[in-house]
C-alpha cells in the first residue's frame, strides 16, 4: 500500500488544523466504518487520516437536560445511544431504530458524527434525527456554527459541512408528548442496507395531528423532509382519507430513485403505505411496534 | 445502466442539431469535460474528471460520432478508461429532435455499462450522479440557448 | 450389504466437534492466515470485457511500482506451463486468459509483491485493451448457438460420455443429457390434462466466509500446495497433469476451511499459484478477496420448461423436462452437474412415460459449478411449483394429488433403477403432520395473508466415486486415522472419528484425525455432493475394521485368551518386547454404479437416494409484496444418524442458505458486469432473517447399504425450500412466482397484475 500519515490529534482545534481543506486525500476519520469501505475498495486513497479518537471523554458524552434537551457528543460509538438510558428517555425511537441499523460490531465502532457525516441516504439515524429537529454543533477555524440535521445533506455522500469543519455535538430538543416512529424497509436481508427509510415525529391532541415532521430516506438521493406531506397532516384530524391525501401528497413530492433495491415505482407504493402506517403506529401505540 | 430524458428549449431544430452535433459545443454543457482533442471529423478523445464527495475519478474517453442525420438524429458511442483503476466504460447515446412550439424537443437514450471496480459496487451513487449530471447537462444548454453562459452556440 | 453394529457406543451420540474449541478461540489453521519465508503475495488483474479479443497488456506502470516484484501474464505462463487449461469436465479454462478473455472478471495479469497491498494497487495500474466481441448471458438464447463463447470444445477425457464433443465447432452446448422412458408423444395425445410451465433461478453464489487461498512453493523436485480446497486428489492428479509430473511430487496440504459448499472443488487457485510459484522461484500466496468471489464461481441459472400430461383420475401418465443451465465462461462441473441432476428432473413421481433434455450452456458470465445439491435445487424449485400448480388447477390437496402419484420403494424411477431406502413418503407424512395440514388454516382477511405450502424431493448421489482410508493404531493402542475427506464446517471430521471409535471400541474423541495431505493421506475422490458420509464412511469402517481383525490376528498369536480384553499396550508390548509397531488397517470403497444408455436408462444410477423436504407457513403483506416466514420445517431421510446435533445444523445451515437463495440473494449483472459484487450489496441471511419457529426433524430410517445405517446430509434441506415458500404464497394470496428469487417487489407485482392494474416500471 502505498502509506499515509495516520495522525491522532489530541484537541479539536490540532484536529481542525490538520485537515487540509484544499487537499481532498486527507480525511478526518472517526469509526471509519464508511471510509475503510471507500479505502478497501480503492476509491479512496488518503495521503492523511486525522483520527477523531482521542479528542477527549467530552466528544463522547451523552447528556440529559433537565429541560429534556438530549446533547450527544460526535464520537459516541452508535451503541452508546443505544444504551443510553437518557437516550431512551427523551428519544425512545432511537432506541428502537438501532435494533436494526447495520449489526452489533458495526454499532459498537461507528459514531454519530461519522454517521451524519458520511452522508450516504441509506444511513438509518439521519431520517430519524431530522424528524425529531436534531441539530448539531459544528466547528471549524472560524469557531462553532449550528446546523440542523435537515440542512446538513446536500446529495449522495455530499454535506454543507466545509471541508475542515468538524461535527463536535449532536443537539436533540426536547421531545415533549413527541410520538415518533421510523421504518426501515429492505428488500434483501434484514440487514441489508433499506431500500426506503421513513420517519415520522407527530404532536398529536387526540385523533388530531397538531403538526407533524416526515422524512424520506434510502430510496432518495439524500434524507428529505416531506414538507407538502407535513402540511397535509397540520391540524387535521388523523382519519383514513387524511392519510391517504397525505400519503399521495408524499409520494409526489419525494424525488425516488431506482437502484438494486427496488424500481422507482415500487418503492414509491412502499412509500405510500409506510408513510401512512408510520402515522398510524404514531398515533396509536406511540412508535411501540405491536 | 440506462438513462431516458427529455430537454425543451427555445431554438429552431437545426439550430440546435449544429449546437449539438459540434463537440466542443457539446462538452462544455457536460461538467468535468476537459482536454477535448479531435481525431478527425467523428472521432474525439478527451479527459472526463468527475467528484463524488471527496472521492475523485478521472477517465481518459475516446468518442464517436457513429451516426449524424441532420437534422433529427445523433449517435454517439463513448469508452472510457477510469485512470489509476482498473475499469471501463462505454455507452451509446442516442439524441433525437424534435419541432415543439417555439423551439426544439431533444429526446435523449444513454445505454452506459461500467465494468471492473467501479462497476462492482456503489450502483446507487452512480446513478445519482448520473441523474445530478443530466440535469446539469440539461441546465446548461438551456441557458446556451437561452444566451448566456456558460456554453455559447456556435 | 448389512453392516453390523459393534458394540463400541460411538454413534448416534451427538459429539461436540472435535474441532470446535479451536475455531471458537482463533486457533484452527486456514490457508488465508499462513505465511511461508520468502513468500510473494500475488493479486489478479481482471478483464473489464465479456468477451474480446486482447490486443494489448499494458504491465510498464505496474512493474514500477516501489515493492513491485513481478508482473506476469500467459505469455509468462506458457514458459513455464506449456498448455495451461485446466478443468475437472473440459481442459478449458486457462490460467491466464490467453487470446481471448470469456468474461468481466477473468484473470489477466497477476502482479508479485512481498506486500499484497502493493500487488493491489499496482494491479490497478495495468492497462488492457480489448477488441470486443458480441457476449451471450442468458442460457436459451446460448442455445441457439449464434453468439458463440468458444471456437472449439475441449473435453478433458475424465468421462466417458462427454468425449463425443471433443472439437465439436459452432456450439455453446457443453453437454446434452437425454432420458427416454416409455413414450411421452403417445401419453401426452392421450392425456384428460396437459400443464406446461416454465421456471427460472437466478445467479447466486456459494460465499464462504472464508475466501480461496492458495499458496504453492515449488522447487525442482516437488511442489507443496497448501489451498481451501474440498478435493485435494483431484487438485493433486490436475497440478500433476499441468506439470507432467508423477503425482509423488505434488503435495496438496489442507487445514481447515472457512466453507466450501461446492465451490472449492477442482482447480480453483492452484494452478495459478504454481506457475507464479514456478516463474518466480518463491513460495506465492494468492488469496482472495470477498469481492473476488463473484468473479470465481457461481451456482448456475436455470431455464427449466416442463410439462405433465395427466389422465381423467389425476395419475401423471407424462412428463417432459427442457432444462438449461447457465454454466458461464468455462465449463467446471457444470456437465456433471447437468447429467447427474438430470436423473431426477422429473420428481420423485411414478411416471411412466418421462423424456428429459438437460443442457449445460456456456456463456460469458463467471463459471458455474456445484452448490450444496448439485443442481437438484434449481430442479425441485420448478418440479415442486409445477406439481402444486397442477394440484391447485384440478382442485386438488397438494398432499393427497402427491401421494397419489408419489414414486414408492420397489418401483423404478426415471432412469429405470429401482427405489431402495427411501422414506419419501414419510418425510411427505411428517411435514404435513407437522403442518397440521389436514386442519383447517386460518388465512387471514386484513392487508396481512397467511398461507402455507411445502416441497419434497429426492437425489441420486454423484456415481462412481471412490474413497480411501487408513487407520493406525499405535503401540499405545491409540489410533489414527488418514482421510481425505475434507472438514469445512459440516463436522466430518467427528462424525469419522465416531466411526472409527465405534469400530475399535474407543472414545470418539480420543481418535486423531490427520490434516489432510496427499503425502499422507490416501485418495478421495472428494468433498463433496453429500457423498463422503457413505463413501468415506465405508472406507473408514473398513479400515477400522481391518484394524480391529488385525488386532485379534495379534491376540490370537500372543495366546491371548478368546474374549480377552486385555489392553492394546500389553500386546504392543508382549509382541515387540517394548512400546512398538504399528496396526494399519485400510479401507478402500467404491460403490457399484452402470453408466446411463444413450435413452439415459440403468439399473443402478446410484448406490443410495437422498430424500428430503420443506414445508413453511408465511404472511403476505398484501400492500407491500412482503414476506414472513414465520414457520420453516425441514425432514429429512438421512439413514441413522452418526451424531445427531451435527445432523440437526446440516439441515438448519442447508436450509437458512436456500432461503436466502430463495427470498433476496441475486448476482445483479449488467453488460455482463456483476454490480452488486460485495457483501455491501451482495446480502445473504442474517440472524433476523431466521423464521421464528424452525423445526428440523430426520425420520426414522436405516440405508441398508450404508455405513452404520447411515447416508450424506450436507444437501438435503436446500432441496424444498424454494417451491415451499412459493407454494405458501399462492395459498395465500394467489398469485404465482415462477422466477427467483421472491422479492416482495416480484409479489406485490404479481399481486397488481393479479388485480389488473399492473405496476409500471419507471
Amino acid at each position: 500500500m502505498i502509506a499515509f500519515e495516520f495522525l491522532e490529534p489530541g484537541s479539536l482545534k490540532e484536529a481542525i488544523a490538520l485537515i487540509d481543506p484544499d487537499d481532498p486525500e486527507v480525511r478526518p476519520i472517526a469509526g471509519g466504518t464508511a471510509l475503510m469501505l471507500m479505502m478497501k475498495a480503492g476509491v479512496f486513497r488518503p495521503r492523511r487520516l486525522v483520527s477523531l479518537r482521542k479528542l477527549g471523554d467530552a466528544f463522547t458524552r451523552i447528556a440529559a437536560a433537565p429541560a429534556g434537551e438530549l446533547t450527544i457528543g460526535a464520537m459516541a460509538p452508535l451503541s452508546a445511544l443505544e444504551h443510553s438510558p437518557a437516550v431512551a428517555r427523551v428519544a425512545p425511537v432511537i432506541i428502537r431504530t438501532m435494533r436494526r441499523l447495520s449489526n452489533v460490531r458495526v454499532r459498537n465502532v461507528a459514531t454519530v458524527g461519522g454517521a451524519l457525516a458520511h452522508a450516504d441516504p441509506h444511513m438509518d439515524l439521519p431520517p430519524v434525527l431530522i424528524a425529531l429537529g436534531a441539530t448539531i454543533a459544528v466547528v471549524g477555524p472560524a469557531g462553532e456554527r449550528t446546523i440542523a440535521v435537515e440542512d446538513l445533506f446536500t446529495g449522495y455522500y455530499e454535506t454543507a459541512l466545509a471541508k475542515n469543519e468538524l461535527i463536535t455535538q449532536l443537539r436533540i430538543p426536547a421531545q415533549d408528548e413527541v410520538r415518533a416512529v421510523y421504518f426501515k424497509i429492505t428488500s434483501g436481508s434484514a440487514d441489508d442496507w433499506p431500500s426506503l427509510g421513513v420517519a415520522v415525529a407527530l404532536h398529536t391532541e387526540g385523533a388530531t395531528t397538531k403538526s407533524a415532521r416526515i422524512v424520506v430516506s434510502a430510496a432518495t438521493a439524500k434524507a428529505t423532509r416531506l414538507k407538502a406531506a407535513e402540511a397535509a397532516l397540520t391540524d387535521v384530524g388523523a382519519d383514513d382519507k387524511t392519510l391517504k391525501k397525505m400519503a399521495d401528497t408524499a409520494v409526489d413530492e419525494a424525488d425516488i430513485i431506482a437502484d438494486l433495491r427496488g424500481s422507482a415505482s415500487y418503492k414509491r407504493e412502499l412509500l405510500r403505505v409506510y408513510v401512512a402506517r408510520a402515522v398510524r403506529l404514531a398515533m396509536q401505540t406511540n412508535g411501540v411496534p405491536h | 445502466m440506462n438513462f431516458v430524458g427529455e430537454i425543451t428549449v427555445v431554438a429552431p431544430r437545426e439550430a440546435v442539431f449544429k449546437a449539438l452535433s459540434d463537440a466542443p459545443f457539446f462538452a462544455s454543457c457536460i461538467e468535468g469535460v476537459r482536454d477535448l482533442k479531435a481525431i478527425d471529423a467523428t472521432h474525439y478523445d478527451a479527459v472526463l474528471e468527475t467528484r463524488i464527495a471527496y472521492m475523485r475519478f478521472n477517465f481518459k474517453v475516446a468518442v464517436q460520432m457513429s451516426r449524424v442525420t441532420p437534422p433529427e438524429e445523433i449517435e454517439a458511442k463513448v469508452e472510457g478508461t477510469p485512470m489509476g483503476m482498473v475499469g471501463r466504460l462505454t455507452a451509446t447515446a442516442t439524441t433525437r429532435l424534435f419541432d415543439a412550439d417555439g423551439g426544439t424537443v431533444i429526446r435523449y437514450s444513454i445505454d452506459a455499462t461500467l465494468t471492473g471496480k467501479l462497476g462492482s459496487m456503489g450502483q446507487p451513487v452512480l446513478k445519482a450522479k448520473a441523474r445530478e449530471m443530466e440535469k446539469q447537462f440539461s441546465a446548461r444548454l438551456a441557458a446556451a440557448f437561452a444566451g448566456e453562459q456558460p456554453g455559447t452556440p456556435p | 450389504m448389512t453392516t453390523a453394529t459393534v458394540s463400541g457406543g460411538q454413534i448416534g451420540r451427538s459429539l461436540p466437534r472435535l474441532e470446535g474449541r479451536d475455531k471458537v478461540t482463533g486457533r484452527a489453521e486456514y490457508t488465508h492466515l499462513m505465511q511461508l519465508p520468502g513468500m510473494l503475495h500475488a493479486k489478479i488483474f481482471r478483464s473489464t470485457v465479456a468477451h474480446g479479443r486482447i490486443k494489448s497488456i499494458d504491465t510498464a506502470a505496474a512493474r514500477k511500482v516501489p515493492g513491485v516484484y513481478a508482473v506476469y501474464t500467459s505469455d509468462d505462463v506458457r514458459k513455464v506451463i506449456p498448455d495451461p487449461y485446466y478443468g475437472p469436465a473440459f481442459h478449458d479454462q486457462p490460467i491466464l486468459a490467453i487470446g481471448k478473455v470469456h468474461f468481466v472478471g477473468e484473470p489477466v495479469a497477476v502482479v508479485l509483491a512481498s506486500d499484497p497491498h502493493v500487488a493491489d494497487q499496482a494491479a490497478q495500474q495495468i492497462v488492457a485493451e480489448y477488441e470486443e466481441l458480441p457476449a451471450v448471458f442468458d442460457e436459451v438464447e446460448a442455445a441457439e448457438n449464434k453468439t458463440l463463447v468458444h471456437d472449439e470444445l475441449k473435453p478433458a477425457g475424465t468421462f466417458a460420455d462427454l468425449k463425443h464433443l471433443k472439437g465439436r465447432k459452432g456450439t455453446n452446448i457443453a453437454l446434452d443429457f437425454r432420458l427416454r422412458r416409455g413414450d411421452v408423444d403417445k401419453a401426452f395425445a392421450a392425456a384428460a390434462h396437459v400443464f406446461e410451465h416454465t421456471f427460472r433461478t437466478q445467479k447466486v453464489l456459494h460465499l464462504p466466509l472464508e475466501p480461496h487461498a492458495s499458496i504453492a512453493d515449488y522447487r525442482d523436485n516437488g511442489i507443496t500446495i497448501y489451498s481451501s480446497a474440498q478435493g485435494p486428489s483431484f487438485v493433486r492428479t490436475e497440478i500433476a497433469r499441468l506439470l507432467s509430473w508423477p503425482e509423488n511430487r505434488v503435495r496438496i496440504k489442507v487445514p481447515y476451511l472457512g466453507g466450501g459448499y461446492g465451490g472449492k472443488l477442482y482447480i480453483k487457485l492452484e494452478a495459478l499459484a504454481t506457475a507464479m510459484s514456478m516463474l518466480a522461484r518463491r513460495p506465492v500466496k494468492i488469496a482472495h478477496t470477498m469481492e473476488e468471489h463473484f468473479y470465481t464461481i457461481t451456482k448456475h441459472p436455470s431455464t427449466f420448461r416442463i410439462k405433465s400430461g395427466l389422465d381423467k383420475d389425476g395419475r401423471i401418465i407424462a412428463r417432459k423436462c427442457e432444462v438449461w443451465w447457465n454454466g458461464g465462461a468455462y465449463a467446471d462441473v457444470g456437465p456433471r452437474v447437468t447429467q447427474k441432476s438430470g436423473f431426477t428432473a422429473s420428481g420423485p413421481y411414478d411416471i411412466d412415460n418421462v423424456s428429459i433434455d438437460s443442457y449445460a450452456l456456456y456463456t460469458n458470465l463467471t463459471p458455474a459449478g456445484a452448490l450444496r445439491g448439485f443442481g437438484v435445487p434449481q430442479l425441485v424449485w420448478a418440479y415442486e411449483s409445477h406439481t402444486d400448480m397442477i394440484a391447485r388447477a384440478l382442485k386438488r390437496d397438494p398432499l393427497e394429488f402427491r401421494k397419489q402419484n408419489l414414486l414408492r420403494d420397489g418401483r423404478p424411477q426415471a432412469t429405470g433403477t429401482i427405489l431402495k431406502d427411501t422414506a419419501i413418503e414419510k418425510v411427505l407424512d411428517r411435514i404435513a403432520e407437522r403442518l397440521n395440514w389436514k386442519q383447517p388454516f386460518d388465512r387471514g382477511k386484513g392487508v396481512v395473508r397467511r398461507g402455507r405450502g411445502f416441497a419434497v424431493a429426492f437425489k441420486a448421489v454423484i456415481s462412481p466415486t471412490t474413497s480411501v482410508a487408513i487407520v493406525n493404531v499405535a503401540a499405545d493402542g491409540s489410533a489414527t486415522l488418514y482421510c481425505g475427506t475434507v472438514d469445512m464446517g459440516q463436522g466430518s471430521d467427528t462424525a469419522m472419528a465416531q466411526m472409527v471409535g465405534e469400530v475399535l471400541n474407543m472414545p470418539a474423541k480420543s481418535v486423531r484425525i490427520v490434516p489432510r495431505d496427499t503425502d499422507v493421506t490416501p485418495y478421495d475422490m472428494g468433498t463433496l455432493g453429500s457423498r463422503s458420509l457413505f463413501h468415506m464412511g465405508h472406507a473408514v469402517r473398513l479400515a477400522a475394521e481391518e484394524a480391529r481383525a488385525k488386532i485379534g490376528d495379534l491376540r490370537r498369536e500372543l495366546g491371548e485368551p478368546e474374549g480377552s480384553n486385555a489392553p492394546l499396550a500389553d500386546l504392543f508390548r508382549k509382541k515387540y518386547g517394548m512400546q512398538a509397531g504399528n496396526i494399519v488397517g485400510t479401507g478402500i470403497y467404491k460403490p457399484d454404479y452402470i453408466p446411463p444408455d444413450a435413452n439415459g436408462l440403468t439399473t443402478n444410477a446410484t448406490p443410495f437416494w437422498m430424500v428430503a423436504g420443506s414445508g413453511v407457513e408465511i404472511e403476505v403483506d398484501t400492500e407491500t409484496g412482503h414476506v414472513r416466514i414465520t414457520r420453516l420445517i425441514n425432514v429429512a431421510d438421512v439413514g441413522k444418524p452418526i451424531n445427531p446435533k451435527i445432523v440437526e445444523t446440516q439441515l438448519s445451515g442447508a436450509s437458512l442458505m436456500q432461503l436466502g437463495f430463495s427470498m433476496f440473494e441475486k448476482m445483479h449483472i449488467d453488460g455482463g458486469q456483476v454490480t452488486n459484487a460485495s457483501l455491501a450489496d451482495y446480502k445473504i441471511p442474517g440472524i433476523h432473517d431466521v423464521p421464528p419457529v424452525m423445526e428440523n426433524e430426520v425420520v426414522d430410517t436405516y440405508q441398508s447399504n450404508g455405513p452404520f445405517g447411515a447416508k450424506g446430509v450436507g444437501e438435503l434441506a436446500t432441496f424444498g425450500v424454494s417451491p415451499a415458500i412459493a407454494n405458501a404464497i399462492d395459498d395465500a394470496v394467489g398469485v404465482r412466482l415462477t422466477e427467483l428469487p421472491l422479492t416482495a417487489e416480484a409479489v406485490f407485482r404479481a399481486l397488481r397484475a393479479k388485480d389488473n392494474k399492473p405496476l409500471g416500471d419507471a
